[in-house]
Formats: C-alpha cells, structure tokens, sequence
C-alpha cells in the first residue's frame, strides 16, 4: 500500500477520532455524550495504524499526525482524575492516619531528633540564660520577653502587629513554610531534614527555657500547648515524611534508587497533605484562641489537654478498621 | 530524530514521543510566572491596604497561596501548564505521557523548596544541566516530565511533477529520505536543493550527475513513492 492509499483509506477515521476528541477536551458544561466503545476501537486501530506507518517508513506527516493523534487520545483515555470531597473523606478518615502508622519508625526517629534538641536547649538555657544568645540576637530575645510579658495586651506578638488576622496569614506562611522545608530536604539523603528538625527544636527548646527563666511561664506556655498539639505534631510528621524521602535514597533496597524515591514520594506525600491540614488549625488557633487574654487559664488548659489526646488518638486509632 | 526525544510506551505497545523542555525554555516560563506572581500580589496589597491587619492577613495567605499552590492549581488545570509554561509551549506530564496526577504535582512542587537549595535554584539548575531528559528533582521525585506540547504538523504540500518509477527496489527507510526531501522541497533554496538531490540521484538512475533536471526527477521518484503513479 503506498502512502497516499493508506491516508486516503484511514482518513475518515482519523478525522472521526478527532473530532470525538476535542469534544471531550472542550470541558463544556453539558457535554455531548461521545461513545466510550467508540473512541476505545478508533484509538486502538489508531495505534495499529501509526505502528504499521512506522514499520514502513511512510512520509513523516502521516507519522506525526498520528504519533499526535494516538497521544491525545492516550491522555483522555488513560487519565486518572483523583480530586474531590470523596478523596478528602478517606484522606482524613483513613489515609492520612494509616500512613502515619505506617510510617511509624519514621515519626519516632523524627521525634527523637526533633524533641532531644528541645529538650537539651531548654534545660541549658534555663540553667544558664546567657546562652539564649547563642540561638538569637538579642534584640529578639528583648522581643520574645516583650511578647510574654504579663503587660502585653495580646499573647505572643508585639504591639505593632496585634491583629489577630494578620498574624493568621503569617502563621500559615511561616510554619507550613518549615514543614514543606522539613520535607523537600529529606531529598538529600535526609540529612536536611534532620538539620532543620534539630535545629527547629533548637530554637523552640531555647526560647522555652528562657522564657521560663524569666518568670513568664504560665503565659508562655498557656499560649503554645493549645496549638502546639497539631504544630509540634504537623513538624514531626513533615519530618518523618522527609525521612522516609531520605531512606529511600540511601537504603533504597532492591529498587534502583530512582524507583525507590518516587515511591517514598508517593507514600509520603499523603503524611504531608495531613500535616498541612494540621498547620491549618494551629494557626487557627494560634491566632484566634491562644492569644487571647480573656479565657481563664483552667479553660485553656483542658482545651490543650483535649486537643493533644484528640491529636494523638487520632493518629493512633482513626481508620484501622476501615476496609 | 532530536537526540532528547524521550518515548514513553503505551499499553496498546506504540511509543508516544515526548520531547523535554530545556533549561531556557524553562527558565523564562518560571520568570514569567514571578512577573504574574509579583504583579498580583503588588495590587492585592494595594486594595487591601486600607483593610488594615485583617487586610495583611489576608495578603499573607494569598502570598503562601501564591508561592505553593499556583503551580499546583495550574498544572492540574486542563492545560497542564501555569501560564509562563503555556505561553512558552509546554506542558507537565507524567513520564509515561499521562496528563499530570495530583499527587505528582503536590511532589514536584513541595519538592521546589529541595530545588532552591543551597540558593536561587542551585540544585534545579545542577541536575537539569546534567540530565538527558532535563529533570529538576522534584520531577524525578513525582515522575513527571516538562514537554514542549506538540505542535500540529503543517501539511505538506508536495510540488506536482511527473512520477517516475525508481530504477530499483528501494529500502523503506532509503524511501524514507527521497519522500523527506520532497517534503522540504518548497523551504529550500534551488542551489541547495540540486545539491541535495544530487546525493540521492541514484534513485533514478542518475547517479553522479546533478542539475535542475535531476532534482525534478528525483522529485518525481518521490511522487511515485508516495503512490501517485
């Protein structure tokens, strides 16, 4: 058959398929029902047709039409579509949870790096506060004083900042910001993420010690424990995803270690969508709820209390039964 | 054959082709991209600059928005592309040719902040620089792959001469090479043309000989080849 025959014979079906094509790539809101059966037998005799034009060696734009031709069909038909409220639901019903369990060596290891550091620090700057200055410059460690004060009209912020919306927004910005940073490191061998779990736990354990220290305990630490059950959590989990990024990479097993990553991604992608989810409601919280100065303490702290045995009962029990 | 095609095989066993962007091409999408980037946030604060806190606030959220979830939100759209990806041409798609998984793009993008390290992209640059397919590592992470979307092939229009048999049986791709050159008859100019044809004389049996005449008859074993006869 030559190659004029062979166009002049499939013509029609090519135009038939592309044509069944673009209606279903114009995304209308009431679409033109097209016949799956249809479509399914024009794109296999499509393909039968572009490997017998190849095997040929006919003229290239009756290649490249249906090299063009069998790739948009091949993206309309094989595509998976995984968005919506159904997909939310098993996320946060089983999904996030049963991963986290999963991945439970992770999230213990990444607590350790994470709470060690805290706890180090703190007992050391509160034993020797002059040490608080080998974390921050002074001038923050003025601030940080400043925002606990009994004075202060609102816990945990400086004067010039005192709206409870703005530092909504910042919250979001900051703290996902770390985690997705705690995550994205763990690419190199996980040594990032270990860096940036230490080293946020650090930070926190110091300015806790300090803090204490000074007298500022009970209105230090009634601000954090409420939203610190989902962020101290929501860091630790983001770390434990970063981790497992990093195992694959080192001890990728009997994969090739490119293999081995993407499927770490995979899983640990899902540890990341429910600690973003978690950042959420602390920064809901930590906006709305731990700042404020009219809440008796005994209320704030039953709440906490609730909050953290919500946290980890969910992580603990949610979606083991479920099929 | 561009030697960065990468062919990604369907289960009906045909090879789709997917030709990577580069780092230039994909360089100005992403600054372009920061332009649209910058310039929405620039009038988002100057209409919330009267709203006070509640206003930065939301100019915060917006800004986080902007830095994780626009690429996200874009490439899950039906193009597949954030708008400096689309108006350069390409497009994200997963390694096998599939339109971009959600989950793919959470990676990659999340991934972004692994590329930035140690500053401006550093590790983006280094492993797209040394890659035959162009990947920064977040795509090798998420498995996906920055195309130029295929362009429709423009139909070729094959000057009518007079056809004329080969004076022997030609090998497919040998048949290949003579419908190709007919193809680019019409972008060539005539001495480059005679040139060309010259080397495939032999088709015709004029072998060693070149010359307007020989090109028309090299350009006539095209025609017969292509099945006007």
């Amino acid at each position: 058959m030559t190659p004029l025959q062979f166009e002049a014979r499939y013509q029609a079906d090519w135009e038939e398929l592309q044509r069944l094509l673009h209606r279903l790539q114009r995304h209308e809101r009431v679409p033109e029902p097209v016949s799956a059966e249809r479509l399914a037998s024009l794109y296999r005799r499509a393909c039968e047709q572009l490997a017998l034009a190849r095997a040929r060696a006919y003229p290239t734009h009756i290649i490249e039409r249906l090299n063009q031709l069998t790739s948009d069909a091949h993206q309309v038909i094989y595509q998976q579509r995984e968005l919506g409220l159904g997909r939310l639901r098993r996320l946060i019903g089983r999904d996030f949870p049963c991963v986290v369990r999963a991945h439970s060596a992770y999230v213990w290891l990444a607590t350790a790096v994470f709470a060690v550091p805290m706890v180090t620090l703190g007992l050391l700057v509160y034993l020797n506060p002059d040490l608080i200055l080998s974390i921050v410059d002074p001038r923050t460690a003025a601030a940080f004083e400043a925002m606990y004060s009994d004075t202060a009209k609102s816990i945990g912020r400086l004067d010039n900042a005192e709206r409870d919306w703005a530092m909504f927004g910042f919250y979001i910005r900051h703290n996902i910001g770390i985690g997705f940073q705690c995550f994205a490191s763990g690419l190199f061998a996980g040594v990032g993420t270990l860096f940036f779990l230490a080293f946020n736990g650090a930070y926190i354990g110091g300015i806790a010690g300090y803090l204490t220290e000074r007298g500022l305990s009970s209105t230090f630490y009634s601000f954090v424990v409420t939203h610190g059950a989902f962020e101290l959590t929501a860091i630790v989990l983001t770390g434990a995803a970063g981790l497992r990024l990093g195992h694959a990479l080192v001890a990728p097993g009997p994969r090739t270690r490119r293999e081995a990553l993407i499927l770490a991604a995979r899983e640990a992608i899902v540890i990341v969508y429910g600690a973003v989810g978690l950042f959420l409601i602390a920064a809901a919280i930590e906006a709305f709820w731990s700042s404020a100065r009219w809440i008796p303490l005994p209320l704030k702290y039953g709440v906490a209390a609730c909050c953290w045995i919500g946290v980890l009962g969910y992580l603990w029990r949610q979606g083991r039964h479920a099929r | 054959m561009l030697d960065t095609v990468v062919s990604a095989e369907t289960p009906e066993g045909i090879a789709v082709e997917l030709r990577p962007a580069g780092f230039g091409a994909r360089y100005f999408a992403y600054l372009l991209d920061q332009f649209i980037r910058i310039g929405i946030v620039y009038t988002f604060a100057l209409a919330t600059i009267i709203m006070g806190g509640f206003g930065f606030g939301l100019l915060l959220i917006l800004a986080f928005a902007l830095e994780w979830l626009y690429p996200v939100a874009f490439e899950l759209s039906r193009w597949g592309a954030t708008p400096g990806k689309r108006a350069l041409g390409l497009k994200v798609v997963m390694d096998n040719g599939l339109p971009i998984t959600p989950a793919a793009s959470f990676i990659r993008n999340l991934l972004r902040a692994a590329d930035f390290l140690p500053a401006a992209y550093g590790a983006a640059v280094v492993s797209m620089l040394l890659r035959r397919d162009f990947k920064r590592l977040g795509d090798i992470a998420a498995n996906t792959l920055v195309v130029h979307r295929p362009t429709t092939p423009a139909p070729v229009a094959i000057e009518d001469v007079e056809p004329l048999a080969p004076v022997r049986p030609l090998q497919p791709q040998d048949q290949a090479a003579v419908v190709a050159l007919a193809a680019r008859a019409s972008r060539l100019t005539r001495e480059r043309l005679d040139e060309l044809a010259a080397l495939a004389a032999w088709v015709s049996g004029d072998m060693g000989r070149s010359g307007p005449e020989v090109t028309r008859r090299v350009l006539g074993v095209a025609q017969w080849l292509l099945g006007r006869r």
